[in-house]
């Protein structure tokens, strides 16, 4: 699974059946710098995920990416390749800063 | 299967019913330089791993159906504590 800004919903006029019903949302994937940061950008490229959830805009999800995004439709077939699993209510995201600890271990 | 370092991870109240009960870690994958690549991963782990800890990661999900049922949206899974690791370095 990936980490995702919800931007906004997709609502479909005409579709193949088995999206009927389908709640579609535009999510915006957060990559490392952004998280980092926690600046509440994304940076990705923008991706259409079902969803069951009902986040709002600006809500971080967390989706899941490939076949396994049809398993909540599973015994039914969906053509969905993207699926909104979880609303981020709280995340920390620390990744170590070597270059910045290397650096002040030599001026201290 | 990959493997990954543990920078993080998440709290979810509002989730697929399948993810109840799982601890959601936030990982980077890493290459053969050690260094990281991509986007932040959200993995399901039940081994314990922590912050710094270097995982193995499956993109197959069977023992996640096979704990939670054939409808879990989620197929990255933390299967092993990495003892050991050592990048031999490589192109960036």
């Amino acid at each position: 699974m990936r980490l995702g800004i919800v931007r906004g919903s997709v609502v479909l006029n005409q579709a193949i059946p088995a999206l009927i019903g389908i709640r579609l949302v535009i999510i915006e994937p957060v990559n490392a710098a952004n998280l980092a940061a926690a600046n509440g950008l994304g940076g990705g490229k923008a991706l259409i995920a079902a969803d069951r959830l009902g986040p709002a805009n600006g809500q971080m999800v967390s989706f899941v990416e490939g076949r396994t995004a049809a398993s909540p439709f599973y015994p039914q077939d969906a053509p969905i390749d993207a699926y909104c699993a979880a609303i981020v209510q709280n995340i920390e995201f620390q990744p170590p800063t070597t270059e910045i600890q290397t650096a002040s271990e030599v001026h201290s | 299967m990959f493997l990954a370092r543990i920078d993080g991870h998440m709290t979810s109240t509002v989730k697929h019913e399948t993810l109840e009960g799982f601890r959601l870690l936030i990982g980077q994958r890493l290459e053969g330089n050690g260094q990281t690549s991509g986007d932040p991963l959200v993995l399901i782990d039940t081994l314990g791993a922590r912050r710094g800890s270097t995982v193995i990661v499956s993109t197959d999900n069977e023992p996640l159906r096979r704990a939670a049922g054939n409808t879990i949206p989620a197929r990255l899974v933390v299967v092993g504590l990495v003892d050991q690791y050592r990048p031999t370095g490589g192109a960036a």
